[in-house]
């Protein structure tokens, strides 16, 4: 060793290396106690942690594919559904008659488990969909009627006969009601919440497993809502499981290692610090806890440890050599060896948990980077910190591990094991170079083979019941996954143009040509179920009417006779937007892949109709686009990780052929776990995409091991050869053990339960593997081939200042390289569009006159239809920058008088000052202006809303650009805010915002509100823009409360920008004058 | 009987009118637009602006023993219109028919009110009354409104502090709504801006007090603690009060300085004014004892301040009023009175943390400086009052309830509310008033005019 433990204690002043851990020894005490308390700070902060498993978490929320979908939803009133299938044995006998699902007993078993579902929790009983609750469409002699499948409820064959004709006479329910072979017939189920599909589903699967059912009659429970809700709590309970277990494996690989109790326990505590402060931070910082989280912390306990492997190693070495020297000075060298490496392999590790930040969209991804980077960087302060403290303390006892003096002296199996590897390696260069050689050009080979797919139902074991459920259902009926496509008119009653449903009639008809696509349901289908119905049922008039007015009797008659909420999610409400659904039974991508683009390009060439757009959306849409770009973020991340741990390979020897060297075993490895995948089939989906970063990440550490002992070696002289055979009994055992820790504790995830993570824990510790074993194979032999000059020549990096240097030099490299990295994705999506800040800055910067004045008409409608019409005189004047508004109720008698004064301060942080006037007191009312987020007087339209009339207040929200959208043929920017905080989140009352901004006019034309529990909540309509003395004016606005149905329109008359308004005007007396 | 003095005659005369004309036209509001967009040149009725409206209400009250207390239809017309210079005149009227006669049975002397502020009666279950009648408009920034009109001082919800300015109607106790108590004075009103503050300047020529139910009736009122009580075998007479009868001398002024400082509302108020509750004192006489209402003035001198904190609204007032008279007990007090200067306040915290519901507290206290033994009432009383409010519906349904408790002698009121809005301009409403407490007490003595109620009101 290079320097004597006198040396070290001759100067402790002295701001070195040796110096500073001259002094950790010197302070052992405090340096443990203050870590503990960390610890326990760390451990305090840990139940505020929030769970967030939802897979909804996984996808950005500002996917603009999953916004429009969201949007969708909500116009339809559609939610992911669980489906209970009723499946029989056999078909319904060729050529009518009761047999499959029509039996009385099956449909009598229907509408029994119909009703239990009705009355669930959560279970939305106006969504609700079987046979026990649909109807059909008949002709009669006075028009159309449209009755119930069970009226009655069959109770015999000739009962469940006539359903049978009812429903196979009705095409639009053929193969999502009922099977088309009438082996199958479902309940769909929709939630009222979808965060508490997970009860739903267990009450659900309670019902069926308690319903009595007919001979032959299975009952399957799946459908997306189900699997979303499940999917969460099923990951999560396994990894309950896999932590404690990658905890015991670990312990077990140390103790073998040094067959000590404190090589054993001493790094554990590491791990325990590691896993506190970094569940802390997270907690402190308001991170969720996501699913994958739970990978994230066996990743840790993995990684921990290796830096402990490495200090006992050299510690015990140490102790073999003279174990009669101070404890103090042994720890004191030991950390002076060892804290180089430690520090650089803890940068590369570091820099590949990085790469997914700026590589990544998904936001438990990119907290999976960003704070297993934290965690690293944790695990390097106690390895150079209590670690050394607490050795310090302990007398040095040798261990049966590390016996006799020197390295020829170990007798283990493993550095025997190692001296063999290196004597072949040693032998024959050539061979291992040719052999490596060979697995690039395998891996090479591999990686085109890769399948980029994913699938949601793949993340369950095939023996799970949700599993086979699924695959039942999608065998027996049309489909469970959805791709839909919107058609959207111009008008109100656009729909009733003939030529736009034959649009649609050649849609279905060629989405129905397409793979996995087995049927397809529209308005159209209604409407000529409907046109024959009025046409004595004749087949040759299930066809579209060419007469407008036709059609619009038929929605008419149809309203009339049945249920007007059963076409809510065939059609809007208006007329004006329809929904056409394609029933598809794979949600696999490589379908999507081909199905979404088909789609996008027919629309395109075929759908050419004047003034009608068709967007595609729907499950199959949204996943499409959300797992388009796992390849491309994968690629980038495996790209940005590799060159961070190489160039800060090269920044510590100082050379660019040592970043390479260093660089070339885990490139090796990753071509060797593509070359498994693509032979083996795995498919590269979400999860499997994240291992090459973290591969990376720890494979480096490896080359970096070898090559620094190395490098010292050489300093110290004898030959290259010498120096590799040294390299294998000493590191090379001690990489061993770093390996054995890594592989064991990913390969914990390969007991898991979700196959996703057992692939990526088998991915990682396949690539650990490979990467252990070319840093001892590959990169001796290179070293031996090439003798570079960075390990034979001077210009290498020593000890001290110059390490320290240049130490300093590569954490600044990683610095800039990781702020480029984040630099150059914001600017990326920068360049692309106007930033959600600057947009919502322009429309808060908009004019709107110094004073204006206005009457509104204020109509609120409720969910029976029922108005109430309010008039209203408004004032609103700027005085400085602090804005005054006044509103006078003079419409309907029994409110005339109420009136609202509000004084808008320009600082935020200052509240405004609110008073209301009822004429019932004769007083005036000084009000909370925290209550912002209430509704105003009974409008939909929030009191915050009333007073910025049409802007926001841009201190509430962080603001981001997710896309372009057209509304009413102008093209707007998408701006999605959300919250700065929860408390501001509670106080203006919503979650998320989704703003379309107009820039010409710096206005949005539609905005959505979301609840803050993420609930659609209301959206906000500017449906008539004038400009009025040069001034952008929304002379109509209306506000739709989703939840309860009730609406407000918001009619501006007289706005006048020009005369002045009297300053009085604002004050409160004039509220009791009144005007 | 003073109602057909002719005094009282003419302005009732003219709300009747209004009354008339405004039954008479019905015109909705939106129709009456719509005629002046259809644009015949502006006519005469044009240029005045004329806007009539009004209010027809019903509500029934039966007593918790089941005996109806209350069958009242009621009918306020508003009307208005612009004078010339910006002025503007408004008139507010009310027609009312009761069915049952017992708040306030036959035709009852309206002893406690000026002349020229009587209802007239028409027989024993009509009257009618004009509320309110002023011009207003400004002189430079002088704001004036002259005529018949309500003036309410103070911050607190049904507790009265600062709220002295105008008389009360206790036919239904503390029951309605306070704009339905009060009793609108003739008044001259002038709001002058001084600086960033506003003087507000009262000269009120009209004496007229406080309308206590006459006995019998539910609401008469029996506690000691304001009446004098009769005493076992002699006999008993109430002489007519003796009101206060120089226009210019005995009428009330008051000021009032509001300003808007730090967030803050603050006023400090000033009132010298013949103190509205009657003070009743007594005389033996040869033929027994004699009460004798008559009214003192008193000097009222007070502030109140109020602001929001986050969810919280803070509202407080505070006044010293002097020569107050109090009931006081015989042996030591001979004319049954006994005076002292009293000091109020009155602090309340609104919270409105939860969506749609309004959660109001308030402690009032009110002290007597140089407390004379004798003196009935305890020398400090305390009532704390709550009121929780909750709307549904946007706004269309509201549930209400309002505690008011006496510490001192552990009697309230307990009022219940449901409100719904049919339409626009028609409201349902239900509720229960209950009284608690002995029969002592101010709200106790009340215990058997405990009622539920139900009604409608309709704007046209």
């Amino acid at each position: 060793m290079a320097t004597s433990p006198s040396s070290s204690q001759a100067d402790p002043s002295a701001r070195t290396p040796g110096g500073f851990f001259g002094r950790i020894v010197a302070w052992r005490w405090p340096v443990l106690i203050l870590g503990l308390m960390v610890i326990a700070a760390g451990i305090s902060q840990i139940p505020r942690l929030e769970k967030d498993t939802s897979a909804g978490a996984f996808i950005d929320p500002e996917n603009p594919a999953l916004v429009y979908r969201d949007r969708v939803e909500e116009i339809f009133g559609l939610r992911d559904p669980i489906v209970v299938a009723v499946v029989a044995d056999e078909a319904a006998p060729e050529g009518g008659g009761a047999g499959g699902v029509y039996t009385p007993e099956t449909l009598q078993l229907v509408d029994r488990l119909t009703d239990r579902l009705l009355g669930l929790d959560n279970v939305d009983p106006d969504r609700v969909v079987s046979l026990a609750t649909e109807s059909t469409v008949v002709g009669t002699d006075i028009g159309m009627e449209v009755p119930d499948f069970f009226d009655p409820v069959p109770q015999d064959e000739v009962g469940a006969a006539s359903v049978r004709a009812a429903a196979e006479a009705f095409p639009l329910y053929h193969g999502n009601l009922v099977a088309r072979d009438g082996r199958a017939t479902v309940i769909v189920a929709e939630l009222i919440d979808e965060d508490a599909a997970q009860a739903t589903y267990d009450a659900i699967r309670d019902v069926t497993a308690s319903a009595e059912t007919p001979p032959g009659v299975t009952l399957h429970v799946a459908g997306e809502g189900a699997i979303a809700g499940f999917l969460s709590t099923y990951i999560d309970r396994d990894a309950a499981k896999l932590n404690p277990l990658a905890g015991l494996i670990i312990t077990a690989v140390l103790f073998a290692a040094f067959l000590t109790i404190r090589g054993a326990l001493v790094p554990n505590l590491i791990v325990l610090a590691t896993v506190a402060l970094t569940l802390g931070l997270m907690a402190a910082s308001g991170v969720a806890f996501y699913v994958i989280t739970n990978g994230l912390i066996v990743c840790l306990i993995g990684i921990a440890v290796a830096d402990s492997v490495h200090v006992f190693s050299e510690y015990y070495e140490s102790i073999a050599r003279d174990p009669d020297r101070d404890r103090k000075a042994i720890v004191a060298e030991v950390m002076r060896e060892k804290w180089r490496p430690i520090t650089f392999t803890s940068l590369t590790t570091i820099a590949g948990f990085l790469a997914f930040w700026p590589t990544n969209d998904m936001p438990p991804i990119r907290y999976f980077g960003l704070y297993g980077a934290v965690g690293v960087a944790i695990a390097w302060v106690y390895s150079l910190t209590v670690l050394p403290a607490i050795l310090a303390m302990l007398p040095a006892r040798p261990s049966r591990a590390f016996r006799g003096d020197g390295a020829a002296g170990r007798q283990g199996v493993p550095a025997r094991a190692m001296g063999a590897l290196g004597g072949a390696v040693l032998a024959r260069p050539g061979l291992v170079i040719g052999f490596w050689a060979v697995v690039v050009v395998a891996g090479v080979a591999g990686a085109s083979q890769v399948v980029v797919n994913d699938s949601r139902i793949n993340n369950f074991e095939p023996s799970e019941p949700l599993y086979r459920a699924d695959k039942r259902i999608n065998a027996v009926m049309d489909g469970t996954y959805n791709l839909d496509v919107v058609i959207e008119t111009e008008g109100r009653e656009g729909l009733f143009d003939p030529a736009v449903l034959r649009g649609i009639e050649d849609l279905q008809a060629f989405l129905e040509t397409l793979p996995h696509v087995n049927g397809t349901t529209s308005i159209v289908d209604y409407i000529k179920q409907m046109n024959k119905a009025v046409n004595e049922n004749r087949d040759a008039a299930y066809a579209i009417p060419d007469d407008p007015n036709l059609i619009a009797q038929l929605f008419l008659l149809y309203e009339v006779s049945g249920d007007p909420t059963d076409l809510e999610e065939e059609v809007d409400y208006e007329r004006r937007r329809a929904l056409v659904r394609a029933y598809l039974d794979t949600g696999e991508y490589t379908n999507n892949a081909v199905v979404v683009p088909a789609v996008e390009q027919w629309l395109d060439e075929n759908f050419d109709l004047p003034g009608v757009t068709a967007t595609p959306t729907g499950r199959v849409n949204v996943d499409y686009h959300w797992i388009n770009g796992v390849d491309e973020d994968h690629a980038a991340s495996v790209v940005v990780s590799a060159a961070a741990v190489m160039a800060m390979a090269g920044l510590l020897f100082r050379s660019a052929v040592a970043g390479l060297l260093a660089g070339a075993p885990v490139v090796v490895s990753i071509l060797l776990i593509y070359a498994v995948m693509g032979f083996a089939g795995i498919w590269l989906g979400v999860g499997t995409s994240m291992f090459a970063a973290i591969a990376i990440g720890l494979g480096v550490d490896f080359a970096i091991h070898a090559l620094d002992r190395l490098h010292r070696q050489l300093e110290e002289g004898g030959s290259m050869r010498d120096a590799l055979a040294r390299l294998y009994p000493t590191t090379g055992r001690a990489l061993f053990f770093n390996f054995a820790a890594l592989v064991l504790g990913f390969g914990v995830l390969v007991t898991s339960d979700v196959p996703p993570l057992v692939k990526f824990g088998a991915l990682v510790a396949v690539a650990v593997s490979t990467a252990f074993l070319a840093s001892l194979t590959l990169l001796p032999a290179l070293a031996l081939v090439l003798r570079p000059r960075f390990l034979t020549g001077g210009a290498g990096a020593s000890t001290g200042g110059g390490v320290a240097a240049t130490a300093g030099k590569a954490a600044l490299a990683l610095g800039v390289a990781g702020g480029l990295a984040l630099g150059a994705g914001d600017t990326t999506r920068a360049q692309e569009m106007p930033s959600g800040d600057a947009l919502m800055a322009e429309v808060d910067a908009r004019e709107e006159g110094e004073h204006a004045t206005a009457d509104i008409t204020l109509e609120l409608t409720d969910r029976s239809g029922t108005s109430r019409v309010q008039e209203i005189r408004s004032f609103r004047k700027y005085f400085g920058e602090e804005k005054r508004t006044v509103l006078f109720y003079e419409e309907p008698t029994n409110v005339r008088g109420t009136a609202f004064l509000t004084y808008d301060y320009p600082d935020p942080s200052v509240d405004d000052d609110q008073w209301l006037y009822l004429p019932a007191l004769r007083k005036v009312r000084r009000i909370a202006a925290s209550d912002r987020g209430d509704y105003f007087l009974g409008t939909d339209f929030t009191y915050e809303e009333i007073k910025k009339q049409n802007k926001v207040e841009l201190s509430d929200y962080t603001f981001a650009t997710t896309g372009t959208e057209t509304v009413n043929g102008v093209e707007t920017y998408v701006v999605e805010g959300t919250p700065v905080s929860d408390a501001i989140a509670e106080e203006i009352g919503y979650g998320r915002v989704v703003w379309r901004i107009d820039p010409e006019i710096d206005m949005s034309l539609v905005s959505d509100y979301w609840d803050v529990n993420g609930n659609p909540l209301k959206t906000i309509t500017n449906e008539r823009i004038e400009e009025i003395d040069g001034i952008w004016t929304s002379m109509v606005i209306r506000a739709e409360n989703h939840k309860t149905g009730h609406s407000t329109v918001f009619t501006n008359a007289n706005v006048d920008y020009e005369e002045s308004v009297p300053d009085r005007m604002f004050e409160q007396q004039m509220l009791r004058r009144g005007l | 009987m003073d109602s057909d003095r002719p005094a009282a005659a003419l302005p009732l005369a003219f709300a009747v009118a209004l009354g008339v004309a405004a039954t008479a036209f019905l015109p909705t509001p939106a129709a009456a637009q719509g005629a002046e967009g259809e644009g015949a040149g502006p006519g005469p009725l044009e240029a005045l602006n004329l806007d009539i409206r009004g209010l027809w209400t019903n509500e029934i009250a039966v007593e918790t023993d089941g005996e109806a207390q209350k069958f009242e239809t009621s009918v306020s017309p508003e009307v208005s219109a612009d004078l010339p210079d910006g002025w503007r005149l408004t008139g507010i009227g009310r027609l009312r028919f009761e069915g049952v006669d017992r708040l306030a049975p036959g035709r009852p002397s309206q002893e406690f009110r000026a002349p020229w502020s009587r209802r007239l009666q028409v027989g024993d279950y009509l009257d009618a009354e004009l509320r309110e009648l002023y011009v207003d408009g400004f002189v430079g920034d002088t704001f004036l409104r002259l005529g018949k009109q309500q003036v309410v001082w103070g911050q607190a919800d049904g507790l009265r502090v600062l709220d002295q300015v105008n008389p009360f109607d206790f036919r239904e106790f503390v029951l309605p709504e306070f704009e339905d108590r009060r009793i609108p004075l003739w008044t001259a009103n002038a709001e002058i801006p001084v600086g960033d503050a506003l003087l507000q300047v009262l000269w009120i020529p009209d004496r007229t007090y406080d309308d206590v139910p006459a006995p019998g009736a539910p609401f008469a009122f029996t506690s000691p603690l304001v009446s004098p009580q009769p005493r076992p075998g002699v006999p008993f007479t109430i002489a007519e009060p003796d009101r206060p009868d120089d226009l210019l001398l005995d009428g009330d002024v008051g000021a009032r300085v509001t300003a808007f400082v730090d967030g803050w509302d603050l006023s400090a108020n000033y009132l010298f004014h013949h103190y509205d509750q009657a003070v009743y004192t007594r005389r033996l006489t040869p033929g027994g004892v004699r009460i004798e209402p008559r009214y003192e003035r008193s000097h009222l001198v007070g502030g109140s301040a109020s602001n929001a904190f986050g969810d919280v609204t803070l509202r407080s007032e505070i006044a010293v009023s002097t020569n107050r008279h109090f009931q006081a007990t015989e042996p030591a007090a001979e004319d049954g009175v006994a005076t002292g200067t009293e000091l109020g306040y009155v602090v309340g915290l609104d919270y409105t943390g939860v969506s749609d519901t309004l959660i109001s507290g308030q402690v009032f206290q009110s002290a007597l400086v140089a407390y004379d033994e004798a003196i009935v009432r305890d020398r400090l009383e305390t009532q704390v009052t709550l009121k929780v409010e909750q709307n549904f519906f946007n706004d269309t349904l509201t549930l209400g309830g309002l505690l008011i408790h006496s510490l001192n002698d552990a009697d309230g009121v307990v009022q219940l509310d449901l409100d719904y809005s049919l339409r626009s301009n028609v409201r349902l409403s239900a509720g229960a008033d209950l009284f608690y407490g002995g029969r002592d007490g101010l709200f106790g003595e009340f215990r058997d005019a405990s009622r539920v109620t139900a009604g409608f009101e309709i704007g046209f």
